[in-house]
């Protein structure tokens, strides 16, 4: 799955940590979803939604 | 690092560290109380399983660690070592224990099973950092 996390995050000048701190996860969490290492639950991958204030498929796509 | 600040990881070591001092001090414990070939009486029996407690309590820890672990990729990289592990102390159990029956190694005392999964968890951290999780 892609994603359009680091762009995202990138346009609002937050580094990882920050993000991960707001999500209430790890930052190496952050990177390996960011690097595609790993795909976030449905219920995590809501809140990253909510925290960009889009919808999931804005976030992320099928490969 | 958040895995060293997440409470999950402060509270597993917390109670893996007191079980792992208890496992080595009853270790010795046993060896010196015990003289080799000992009869199996209630004092006997009960000095050699306190060890087994102790590992009782390092398995503990563990679980809980990955039910208290609320960070769901932290949690999937322990799983995964777990996994490596169980399967490392399989194949060298499983293998050992085949050359014990057709050749005349020595055998594999069962207590090592414990420290031999345990060094699964190692090989399946070094697997991780190889792949760069």
């Amino acid at each position: 799955m892609k994603n359009r996390l680091k762009v995202l995050r990138a346009e609002r000048d937050w580094s990882q940590q920050v993000l991960a701190e707001q999500l209430g996860i790890s930052r190496q969490s952050v990177n390996a979803i960011e690097t595609g290492k790993y795909d976030p639950s449905l219920p995590l991958a809501f809140r990253i939604a909510d925290l960009f204030g889009l919808a999931i498929e804005e976030i992320f796509q099928r490969d | 690092m958040f895995a060293q600040k997440a409470p999950a990881y402060r509270r597993y070591l917390r109670r893996f560290i007191p079980a792992s001092l208890l496992y080595v001090v009853a270790i010795f414990l046993a060896s010196w109380l015990i003289p080799d070939g000992a009869a199996a009486t209630a004092l006997t029996v009960g000095i050699a399983l306190l060890p087994g407690l102790a590992i009782i309590g390092m398995i503990w820890a563990m679980g809980r660690l990955l039910v208290e672990l609320d960070d769901e990729y932290l949690r999937m990289l322990e799983v995964q070592k777990a996994l490596v592990a169980t399967g490392f102390a399989l194949a060298v159990a499983g293998t050992w224990g085949l050359l014990e029956i057709y050749t005349d190694v020595p055998k594999l005392p069962v207590f090592l099973i414990f420290p031999v999964w345990c060094g699964g968890l190692f090989l399946g951290q070094l697997w991780q950092k190889a792949r760069g999780a």
